[in-house]
């Protein structure tokens, strides 16, 4: 690909993208949030047309206009969000992948099996033809799902973060697969936004910027140091957590269960303890009982049994921007009202103070950095970060008490997430100027990103199938939180 | 169901499907033998072609439809799905007549306010019950409010034929109400009373309750996206879905009242041509905005208004006024959809999410 250049309305997506993949490769491809790595995978798959450069494949210029144009050449992606149904049966899913040699209507089931029985042989995965897809962890249905592309034998595979579903261990195998299909002389194109998964799996990487290629090179001559200053184009230092004494309880649950949308036990037994000026870490595979969880916690959910004790004033950073923290139909003001609708500071008897509400909204747009045009652009037109940034203004000003926080920084670039971090530390370390009491809020960080965890965190526990699992401080690495992870991990149901 | 996947304004929306509309509507006259200038000529003399026929036939038919129409503009801005104004109404009218036998002998100020406030309650009450299905048994609103339409309606023949019927006892409808009952007339020698005030006085309230109150805002918001809503542990989700159910019930129900005491005086079956399936359109056209909804239900007025004249001087039959009003739904929606997709930044999912990847640059 040479030359890529494409833009959606007035944003620039690429402008000037190159990514040169070679057969029995794995190739990374990494950037921050923005940088282009989607769009540019996009194209290569027929998904999106470019507006200008060129793409060869085998040396000769193509162009694709639908998806099924690159499939012909023999290019596939897997994305980030599954394509599977969840009511089939795993070969049924493969099947719909499969688009001719049938006799009339039929399926070539017998074939698509033997085929299916090829490629766990290739691949080490371990899924059965006939379980049905929702009744799979989150990482078999990926499995699954690269199955379903492995069917129609692809040339190139694309794959757009594959690790953020997995658990530690789950990506060393993933990255095995890899390796595999790669010396199988096929090309693997791997997004990702952890440096460590790309470092160990490549062995050529393409670094973008602002939508333009500004680094290529062979693995052997990257390290972590340089694909950061290349990504972001300077040094970025994690801070480190300075060790404070954490104060009184400020929130308590004691024996706490509740039921899942199916009716399912999402949370079981879990008992927690919060105190002021500490960061709480749950560690955790998506839908382990998380989202339950942090509904009881931030006191928009009733569990269904068990006690909670719970203060007044918590904060809660859902993990979907739009659709459970945002509006996206609503512009930044009516989404900082959100907040603050009940708060008398912004009331006059049953009007809402919108003059004051945009103040405030200013006020965060300016201290954030959030690219909007003011405080009246609609939410759903924000980039992922930029919405992200709102959310996040808008809890921490109101956690005097609690802040119960999934994926804080999900979404954000290296610095925005940089920045995110360090107003977490620095809400629960800083005490109000005049009051001798403990006013810092607690904070419990639900979070599927272990390096947050671990930097984070003063205590961590591991939630699986709905229970919490302590982690004992002094043995708090990837490892053992990993291992905990995978506990409980037959299946997503039960507990 | 506003407008938010697009920057299409609901205004362009509107004004492109009844542009759709137009043309759909001549095309069809003329495939049915009839000269189409000329019907829709008529159709426009017939609302519009003399201040005493706009006054008298035109706003008088409007009074319901925005009565009705707010309902469901209400209804929806909230996600709630309330297809029963048309029984709503019905209730309000039962509700009203009775009371206005009642209270003849009172000044006309209590008279009318008991006659109305009844009608609202009654609506509200008829919105009750699909409310409280929803609400503690997860009943979709969609079935029930139109179940509780077909109720109303035959509860309407049963009234008027045993416990309301005239003292005369020949025909299926109740005695008229008494003077002090009946809306004073707003201007003299036409037919337009003080219910059209009325409904624009609570376009007026509704669009400012709305824009400023922290209800409305609400109200928006559970509409909007009732899982963020419910997460801002802010609003009150219940509570917000049952009061939008009571209002919107209590305007259709007014509606059935007002109808009583300002046009008809007395209550019969067929009172209502369908006032609250057509306030489907009247709200949907004006984009669930209440001040959107007086010009709508204006121009439905119209529709209905000018069908007798189309019949009478084109011979084009009056009932094509409901294939009009169904085009008009139709259209609505179908320019709401087809916008969403000439949008190229949210041509669809994957499109949308590298769009806002591209923005965090």
């Amino acid at each position: 690909m040479r030359g890529v250049r494409k833009s959606f309305g007035r944003l620039v997506a690429l402008d000037g993208a190159d990514l040169t993949g070679h057969s029995g490769e794995v190739h990374g491809v990494v950037g921050e949030n923005g940088a282009g790595k989607t769009t540019l995978m996009n194209v290569l798959a027929g998904m999106v047309r470019p507006q200008g450069g060129e793409v060869f494949v085998e040396g000769v210029p193509v162009e694709f206009s639908k998806p099924r144009d690159a499939w012909r050449r023999g290019i596939g992606m897997v994305h980030q969000h599954f394509t599977l149904v969840p009511r089939l049966s795993v070969l049924e899913n493969v099947a719909l992948g499969v688009r001719s040699g049938g006799h009339g209507f039929r399926l070539p089931y017998p074939r698509i099996r033997r085929r299916l029985d090829e490629l766990r042989k290739l691949t080490g995965f371990a899924v059965a033809d006939e379980v049905r897809v929702e009744d799979l962890s989150a990482g078999e249905r990926q499995r699954v799902e690269i199955l379903k592309l492995l069917v129609r034998d692809p040339e190139v595979l694309i794959f757009d973060e594959p690790t953020a579903v997995l658990a530690p261990q789950e990506v060393k195998e993933l990255i095995g697969v890899f390796r595999r299909l790669a010396s199988d002389g096929r090309t693997v194109l791997l997004i990702a936004h952890k440096l460590d998964e790309v470092l160990e799996a490549a062995d050529r990487i393409t670094v973008l910027r602002n939508g333009a290629t500004v680094h290529q090179c062979l693995r052997a001559d990257a390290d972590a140091g340089v694909l950061t200053r290349a990504m972001v184009g300077r040094d970025v230092h994690r801070g480190v957590r300075a060790s404070v004494p954490a104060g009184p309880t400020i929130a308590k649950l004691m024996r706490v269960g509740a039921t899942g949308s199916h009716g399912q036990a999402a949370v079981a037994e879990v008992g927690l303890e919060v105190r002021r000026g500490e960061i709480v870490g749950i560690a955790g595979v998506d839908g382990n009982g998380q989202g339950e969880l942090s509904e009881i916690l931030a006191a928009v959910r009733e569990p269904d049994s068990g006690t909670v004790e719970l203060p007044d004033h918590i904060g809660f950073i859902p993990a979907d921007r739009v659709g459970e923290a945002l509006i996206g139909s609503f512009n930044l003001s009516e989404n900082l009202a959100l907040a603050l609708v009940n708060d008398s500071a912004f009331r006059q008897g049953p009007l809402i103070r919108w003059s004051d509400v945009r103040a405030r909204t200013a006020e965060a747009v300016d201290r954030y950095g959030i690219g909007a045009s003011g405080p009246q652009t609609r939410t759903a037109h924000l980039s992922g970060g930029n919405q992200q940034k709102l959310v996040v203004a808008r809890e921490l000003k109101r956690s005097r008490d609690l802040l119960v926080a999934r994926n804080p920084t999900r979404g954000l670039d290296v610095s925005a997430a940089e920045f995110v971090r360090g107003e977490l530390l620095r809400l629960c370390s800083q005490r109000g100027p005049s009051s001798e009491f403990d006013d810092r809020p607690g904070i419990v960080l639900i979070s599927t990103d272990l390096d947050e965890i671990l930097e984070l965190a003063d205590r961590i526990h591991v939630i699986v199938r709905g229970r919490l699992l302590p982690v004992e401080q002094s043995e708090a690495s990837r490892e053992t939180i990993g291992r905990l992870m995978l506990a409980g991990a037959e299946g997503p149901d039960g507990g | 169901m506003a407008a938010d996947g697009h920057r299409l304004g609901p205004l362009t929306v509107s004004l492109v499907a009844l542009t759709l509309t137009g043309i759909f509507t001549a095309g069809a006259l003329w495939i049915g033998g009839y000269a189409p200038m000329s019907a829709l000529g008529s159709l426009f003399t017939g609302a519009f072609g003399s201040v005493d026929r706009f006054l008298s036939v035109t706003l008088v038919h409007a009074v319901p439809l925005v009565l009705t129409g707010l309902a469901v503009a209400v209804a929806f801005r909230a996600g709630v799905w309330n297809i029963g104004a048309e029984g709503q109404f019905y209730a309000g009218a039962v509700a009203g007549v009775w009371m206005g036998l009642h209270v003849g002998h009172l000044p006309a100020v209590m008279a009318i306010s008991a006659t109305l406030l009844a009608a609202g309650v009654a609506g509200s009450l008829w919105a009750l019950v699909p409310a409280l299905m929803r609400l503690r048994l997860g009943v979709g609103e969609v079935i029930t409010t139109i179940l509780m339409n077909f109720v109303a309606v035959h509860l309407v023949s049963y009234v008027v034929r045993w416990p309301l019927q005239e003292a005369r006892g020949v025909f299926p409808n109740t005695d008229m109400v008494g003077e002090a009952v009946r809306l004073p007339i707003l201007i003299p020698g036409t037919r337009l009373h003080a219910g059209f005030a009325l409904a624009m006085v609570l376009c007026l309230v509704l669009w400012a309750v709305f824009r400023f109150t922290a209800f409305g805002f609400g109200v928006r918001a559970v509409g909007a996206s009732e899982a963020a809503a419910r997460l801002s542990g802010r609003i009150d989700v219940r509570r917000v879905v049952l009061s939008t159910f009571l209002i919107s019930g209590a305007l259709a129900g007014l509606a059935g009242g007002v109808e009583i005491s300002g046009r008809t005086f007395a209550l019969y079956e067929g009172l209502s041509p369908g006032w609250g399936y057509t306030a489907i359109a009247v709200a949907l056209l004006a984009g669930l905005n209440p001040l959107g909804v007086v010009f709508t239900g204006i121009l439905f007025g119209a529709l209905e208004g000018g069908a007798g004249a189309m019949q009478r001087e084109a011979g084009v039959p009056a009932a094509w006024v409901s294939g009009i009003e169904a085009l008009v739904m139709l259209a609505v929606l179908a320019v709401d959809q087809a916008a969403r997709r000439i949008r190229p930044v949210v041509l669809d999912v994957t499109h949308r999410r590298e769009a806002q990847e591209a923005q965090g640059v």
